[in-house]
């Protein structure tokens, strides 16, 4: 996995969530808790003189692990956040992709609208997918969500879309370049909580972080940040291998991001 | 580690996606799921094992076999990380290709040796984009090379052929190195090919990597130039820019433009610290001693002395992908500008490099003109200070071109 100089990941990332809040008039971003999306709130804060200027979104489906609810919690006081909960209660006739894939975009939905966000930020970064690679830095969703992947916009230098369905929005990746050993390098150097459950119990850890019910800890006996650093250089396993919707079925991630899945 | 961003150009079919996933598998990038899935797709489409697959992932673009859109792949070599910018080379996807290619800071561009292949205009316009957009450094990877039996004799007329062409629309020979391959079966990609020993140069890799090793020589003037974002606190008072040139610092006084209103540096921010000067590639909170009531967004700053130009009306060279009509604007430093007028003064035809005398815009090939803005704008020329002197054209709200500055005409 390679290791990329942070100081231009991270001047890179200011910029472009400047660049959001500069652009759009109600911007958002979604908050799972996980390293990404809480790296991504550090970012901010550098950006932002301490602060997060704007709502972060938490789409909830009441079976997020317990760990991850005192997480929220903790760091929403520390730092001040304006948290969203959108409650997405699973039913038990939803299970796998369909929770990810209509369940939470459903909700989601529900939320942009009731607040008019025009735009939302999310922490997907290219080398977790090869579909999430396709991405630009900010992508049009049209009304229903839908991503109009074969005609994006054109977007180069520093220069990105605002051409958007005025009843759509626009996704704003900013961590777009970041490698997954890039973002737990960031975590050590600035000192970023991280929700408990990344770390090694019981020879178990995980490494990407869904709900109870889609997410399995991978073997791993990585006690720390640094621990977790060193497993990254030696692995030859996929990130995400511990998510089950993503092996469902041919083309699935393509799909949920079509429909509107984060 | 540092990582060298290199854009893959040529035409639909020479091999571009398939050369970044041969790449990719030879240096170890790739991890085994990627792998494994590729090949999975491959044999489910009754083919034989398809590198390309690991980079186009659309269901779309493996039934097809074509890129729809651009993609990275980072590869690790000696001390470096290459980012591999792949772009479709369909014409009607000429707008995802310069998305692509404009991160890229050399690019290699994809000839096939095969018979009826070979250099087409689709191979020369995306060499014509790629030096618009300011790559100056290039490796042509002659492609499908066991398609003719390694022949000598086919790489060194196409190198032959292409040469001039390259030559005349401004790459340096020292800049263009030529090398042989064959993506699919991975010759010369990253190992030495045992099959054209006639060939003496560096391999791919090889080849990009001593590009990158010869040290660049700045272009620019080095003046202060900074291109504000907007205010980013409640208060009011802190402006937040990007420096794209020189040294911002701590007590200087700075001019804001296009309004030319003089203000001092009272505070500088960068990353959620206080500090004396901010440098180029920094994004700077600054806090300035100027009650100004001009736009922000969009504007520049730079030092009393040396300061750019401000004008509505500069002569542009444009690449045109799309009609221009009436109704067109510009963006530029993040604010759209609308076009009073483009006053085509000569067509240039981007398979030749050569003017045309038609004074017309065309789709796919390049013009001169003379280009009238809605208001006055700080500007540069592009081979002075770039992020001045380019800007993105649309045209009743659809991408229409890329644009950058030549000449800059005085206003009184």
């Amino acid at each position: 996995m390679i290791k990329q100089e942070l100081d231009v990941l991270e001047e890179r990332s200011i910029y472009i969530i400047r660049e959001a809040k500069m652009k759009f008039k109600n911007i958002a971003a979604l908050w799972s808790m996980g390293k990404d999306s809480t790296a991504m709130l550090a970012l901010t804060r550098k950006a932002f003189l301490g602060t997060v200027p704007f709502p972060v979104i938490h789409i909830d489906n009441g079976i997020d692990f317990p760990e991850t609810y005192k997480f929220r919690q903790d760091l929403a006081k520390e730092w001040n956040l304006d948290l969203i909960v959108a409650d997405s209660k699973i039913k038990p006739d939803i299970v796998g992709s369909a929770c990810c894939g209509k369940n939470k975009p459903e909700t989601l939905k529900k939320v942009m609208n009731e607040h008019g966000f025009d735009a939302l930020i999310v922490s997907i970064r290219r080398d977790e997918h090869g579909i999430r690679a396709k991405e630009r830095y900010m992508s049009p969703r049209d009304e229903n969500f839908t991503w109009d992947y074969k005609n994006q916009p054109a977007e180069l230098w520093d220069d990105y879309s605002s051409n958007m369905d005025k009843k759509g929005h626009i996704r704003v990746h900013p961590l777009l370049d970041w490698n997954e050993i890039d973002i737990w390098n960031y975590v050590r150097q600035e000192g970023i909580p991280v929700n408990p459950l990344y770390f090694s119990r019981d020879g178990h850890r995980y490494r990407s972080l869904g709900c109870t019910h889609c997410t399995v800890p991978l073997k791993s006996d990585a006690k720390s940040v640094d621990d977790i650093i060193k497993e990254l250089e030696t692995t030859a396993d996929e990130e995400r291998s511990g998510r089950s919707m993503d092996k469902e079925r041919e083309y699935v991630m393509q799909r949920l991001r079509s429909l509107g899945y984060m | 580690m540092i990582v060298r961003a290199i854009a893959l150009l040529g035409h639909k079919d020479h091999g571009k996606s398939t050369l970044i996933g041969s790449m990719l598998m030879q240096t170890g990038s790739a991890t085994q799921v990627r792998i494994n899935e590729a090949a999975a797709y491959s044999k489910k489409l009754h083919k034989s094992f398809e590198p390309a697959f690991i980079l186009d992932s659309f269901s779309e673009e493996r039934e097809q076999e074509m890129t729809y859109d651009t993609t990275r792949a980072q590869i690790k070599y000696k001390d470096l990380a290459f980012s591999l910018i792949d772009v479709p080379g369909h014409e009607e996807l000429i707008k995802n290709m310069i998305s692509g290619a404009s991160y890229g800071e050399l690019a290699i561009l994809l000839v096939s040796a095969k018979k009826d292949e070979g250099i087409m205009n689709q191979t020369k316009r995306h060499l014509f984009v790629a030096r618009m957009l300011g790559i100056d450094k290039l490796v042509v990877a002659v492609n499908k090379m066991d398609s003719v039996g390694y022949d000598e004799n086919r790489f060194e007329s196409i190198k032959s052929e292409l040469s001039e062409f390259i030559d005349r629309i401004g790459f340096e020979g020292k800049n263009v190195i030529f090398v042989p391959i064959s993506a699919y079966n991975g010759e010369n990609l990253v190992n030495r090919s045992t099959r054209m020993g006639w060939y003496r140069g560096d391999t791919l890799a090889d080849s990009v990597y001593n590009t990158f090793r010869t040290p660049t020589s700045n272009i620019g003037s080095g003046a202060l130039r900074i291109i504000v974002q907007g205010i980013i606190d409640q208060n009011n008072n802190i402006i937040a820019g990007k420096v794209i040139s020189g040294i911002l610092k701590k007590g200087e006084a700075i001019l804001l433009l296009p309004n030319r209103e003089t203000a001092t540096v009272k505070e500088i921010i960068v990353k959620g610290k206080k500090v004396n000067s901010a440098g180029v590639g920094e994004n700077a909170a600054m806090i300035i001693d100027s009650d100004t009531k001009g736009e922000l967004r969009g504007a520049v700053i730079s030092g009393l002395k040396d300061s750019p130009e401000i004008t509505d009306s500069v002569t542009a060279r444009i690449f045109v992908t799309n009609t221009i009509s009436n109704n067109s604007y510009i963006k530029f430093n993040g604010v759209d500008v609308k076009c009073l007028e483009i006053k085509v003064l000569d067509g240039i035809d981007t398979t030749t490099g050569k003017k045309t005398g038609r004074k017309t815009a065309e789709p796919l090939n390049a013009i001169d003109a003379r280009v009238t803005f809605g208001k006055k704008l700080p500007v540069e020329n592009y081979n002075v200070t770039k992020e001045l002197g380019r800007f993105v054209l649309y045209s009743n709200n659809v991408f229409a071109g890329i644009g950058m500055i030549t000449k800059i005409r005085q206003c009184i």
